[in-house]
């Protein structure tokens, strides 16, 4: 072989090495059902739309970013702080009442009920009503689960005020420690699914009455759902279910375009453009899960209400809303948004960065050494903000926060820390903790306030108190007329905005995106109903 | 006549790198926008216009973030190469030297030191150092310091045994002349080549970091954080991410050439050298 041949060859096998690599890069890849799927380079990943039908068995996988323990939901035992969400989102646990996308209360397990009198309720338990075990719903076991959640949830005791319950064949009667205008509302938060207390907690996984079963749970990775064989509402279509813990929306994204999950949650808005075509589809809904900035009045500097007052003029909120999330979203004033009736009418500071200035110099916050950052007594104007990522238009916020603060002389040191819930628990570590929180799932005004706002709150991080907001709880505890509660919570929004205790940002639009041959899976103005009967994977 | 090519070779590979440290030592006098300056208005304008490298997902000016970031990137990079290589070659010469339990203590905390994967490694010590630019660099120090160690350990071991060490211990020279007048001249090639040809990989080591969220923080501008905070748009808005990952592309290139191009005027007898030299053997007749 002479040299030029020797060259020819080498170039050849050079020139096949690089092509078996780039067809390997780009070659096809297995579906989460195991079927190839072809590659899905370019926009949609497209044709990865039909996987998930094997020899006449559905399986479903669901991505998530919320999934974890990060969000307090390390398990599906609705009685462990916020698992009640992941127990009821992926159709695992039932609650009493339900609402409706109006958010109104309608029956759910139960039938209907009769207020007795101020402090006694009786519930009828639907006949007929199953756990995925098999055992009928009666009201002793409705019983049995609420006494364990009140003996053991943070919340629950304080939200429901059970003082008796008595169990009669289908009829729960129970009775409140005082007047309890929301006890329906409150048995319609997740924590107040239906579980089987006999059959107990397999490692965070409990038997409830919902259209899955819960085969395997391992925290921050998946959760394995079956059909529930027994369901009582109806036939369920889709036979397996993974929940895959995917708390980094980038991730979400290139999961769902390989076809690795059928359908995300919590996926950046950036990603949106590239699954707007046929093989996907989008469900949107305006929820009351607000983006808002808590005041730690414990911290030294926001001791000073002139600073506070500068924060929440200083937060361009129309801006974050507009090109940061894209549209997503919603301008918050108060702690709700404005499709509720008690949303209205409330007035927060707003944006204007030269009022905030003014307000600064005014309380003696100057620039004296001329590096943009402003000081009093020595000390520099610098807020310590907490957030954490797994809401992706929580960091968001914080960037944008701190180029708009700086603008009046606020420096912010940002920390967005995985780990926010030890950190937040330590008030010297922080000044303002930016947070997501659904401040009205349960349709009543109360939930914020209660879990925020009063001196017993468990999320008043900050050490806020008012008296007048103690006041208004009181008051609001005991007016059972709708209209009343919501001229209370308008009060009560207004004070909180007045002292400047928190800022609200937005709330959430939010989406779930799923490939278009999923059907059945939409989302909810509450937030937590996503897995239903109704799951559909239509066929290649 | 190989020395001299070497020569212009390296002279060649030193003008791009030049380019990089006087636009890293200007970037307040070349950015044509405040890097840290949110325009929410023109967010994710492509490049062209106003905006040579088009804006991000803030609306802040790409280029003068590229250039802004060239500052720390770089200057870190350099700042974390000296101080490994000050910090690895007085631990290895002082151990090539003194010998005895004293070069067995110092190797063996190198062999702890290399015992772990080191970007996990660099990874928890940044962590737990808080992040940061700074954080950065102490870790990628402290994972990377064994290595100086042991080749300067090797060259002092070399050295020590020559017979000018031998004349210049018995003319009265004390332990630390002998290193400073004799050994450390003798085994700085090496040691310049190693760190030169470094100089890349910790570039890139560093803004592994911080694209994991260990390095600048926001607003800081730095290659790597800017690669991570762009990496949701690389789909649909890719100059994002391109425009630092070039940046970190061609300066890694510049010093990795620039470190080729030393390591051959430095030693002609070394691997390039002496390939060049057979492979233009074998050509006559």
């Amino acid at each position: 072989m002479n040299k030029w041949n020797k060259k020819m060859v080498k170039k050849l096998l050079a020139a096949l090495l690089a092509g078996g690599l780039v067809l390997t890069g780009c070659g096809s890849q297995e579906s989460s059902s195991g079927n190839p799927i072809p590659s899905a380079a370019g926009t949609s990943g497209a044709e990865a739309a039909s996987p998930t039908v094997q020899k006449g068995e559905k399986t479903f996988v669901f991505g998530d970013t919320t999934f974890n323990s990060e969000n307090e939901e390390a398990n599906i035992n609705p009685h462990d702080t916020y698992c009640g969400w992941a127990a009821i989102r992926y159709g695992v646990g039932e609650t009493l009442f339900r609402f409706t996308d109006q958010m109104e209360l309608e029956p759910w397990i139960a039938s209907g009920y009769d207020q007795v009198d101020d402090k006694t309720w009786k519930i009828q338990i639907k006949d007929g009503v199953t756990f995925s075990n098999g055992k009928a719903v009666d009201a002793a076991a409705v019983k049995a689960c609420l006494e364990d959640l009140v003996s053991v949830h943070e919340r629950a005791a304080g939200d429901l005020k059970i003082s008796s319950m008595e169990a009669d064949g289908q009829t729960l009667t129970v009775k409140t420690a005082e007047q309890n205008p929301t006890l329906l509302n409150y048995l319609s938060d997740p924590y107040g699914c239906i579980i089987d207390m006999e059959a107990g907690n397999q490692n965070g996984i409990v038997i409830g009455t919902g259209p899955f079963a819960a085969e395997d749970l391992v925290t921050d990775d998946h959760l394995t759902l079956k059909k529930n064989k027994h369901y009582w509402n109806g036939e369920v279509k889709v036979d397996h279910v993974k929940v895959r813990t995917i708390s980094d929306g980038d991730t979400l994204a290139l999961a769902l375009q390989s076809g690795e999950i059928d359908a995300a949650y919590g996926m950046a808005y950036a990603s949106y453009p590239l699954f707007k075509n046929d093989y996907y589809a989008f469900s949107t809904i305006t929820t009351s899960r607000a983006f808002y900035a808590q005041m730690n009045e414990q911290s030294g500097i926001l001791k000073d209400d002139a600073v506070r007052k500068a924060l929440a003029m200083g937060i361009g909120k129309e801006d974050f809303v507009r090109t940061l999330l894209r549209g997503y979203g919603e301008v918050a004033n108060g702690a709700f948004p404005e499709s509720f009736s008690f949303g209205r009418d409330v007035k927060a500071e707003p944006y204007d960065p030269e009022g905030a200035a003014k307000v600064l110099e005014e309380d003696g916050w100057i620039d004296t050494d001329g590096d943009g950052i402003r000081e009093k007594d020595g000390q520099r104007l610098v807020i310590r903000w907490l957030t954490y990522p797994s809401r992706q238009e929580l960091p968001l916020l914080a960037e944008a926060s701190q180029a708009s603060l700086k603008k009046i002389g606020i420096e912010v040191k940002v920390n967005v820390a995985a780990d926010h819930n030890t950190l937040v628990a330590d008030p010297s570590v922080w000044d303002v903790y930016a947070a997501a929180f659904v401040t009205c799932p349960t349709g009543d005004p109360l939930y914020f306030f209660s879990t925020h706002c009063l001196d017993s709150s468990a999320k008043n991080r900050g050490g806020y108190h008012s008296d007048r907001i103690e006041e208004l709880a009181r008051q609001m505890d005991a007016a059972f007329d709708p209209k009343e509660r919501g001229t209370i919570a308008r009060q009560m929004q207004q004070q909180i905005l007045d002292d400047h205790a928190f800022v609200f940002c937005s709330f959430l639009k939010m989406s779930i995106v799923r490939k278009a041959s999923v059907t059945g899976l939409d989302a909810h103005a509450c937030d937590y109903y996503e897995l239903t009967k109704d799951l559909d994977i239509e066929a290649a | 006549m190989r020395r001299k090519k070497n020569l212009v070779r390296l002279i060649l590979t030193l003008i791009p790198v030049t380019l990089f440290l006087l636009s890293a030592m200007l970037a307040p006098y070349l950015c044509p926008f405040d890097p840290d300056a949110q325009d929410l208005a023109s967010s994710l304008l492509p490049p062209g216009g106003r905006h040579l490298l088009g804006t991000d997902l803030y609306g802040r000016d790409l280029f003068s973030r590229v250039i802004a970031g060239g500052r720390i990137s770089i200057l870190s990079t350099l700042v974390l190469v000296g101080i490994t290589a000050l910090a690895g070659t007085a631990a290895g010469v002082l151990s090539g030297f003194m010998g005895g339990w004293i070069d067995a203590l110092i190797m063996r905390i190198s062999d702890l030191f290399l015992a772990f994967p080191g970007l996990v490694f660099a990874m928890a010590l940044a962590a737990v150092l808080h992040g940061g630019v700074w954080g950065a660099v102490v870790s990628l120090a402290l994972v990377n310091w064994p290595k100086y160690a042991r080749v300067a350990r090797s060259e002092t071991l070399t050295v020590r045994k020559q017979t000018y060490i031998e004349a210049a211990r018995l003319s009265g020279d004390s332990s630390l002349q002998l290193i400073f007048r004799h050994i450390l001249p003798n085994i700085a090639g090496p040691l310049l080549v190693t760190a030169t040809l470094d100089i890349g990989t910790m570039m890139m080591e560093l803004a592994g970091l911080a694209f994991l969220g260990l390095g600048a923080q926001p607003p800081a501008s730095e290659w790597g954080n800017m690669m991570s905070d762009g990496r949701s748009l690389l789909q649909t808005y890719p100059w994002i991410v391109l425009a630092p990952g070039f940046a970190i592309f061609l300066t890694v290139a510049a010093f990795n050439l620039m470190g080729d191009a030393l390591r051959d005027y430095l030693d002609p007898t070394s691997v390039t050298g002496k390939r060049r030299g057979r492979r233009r053997k074998g050509r006559r007749p």
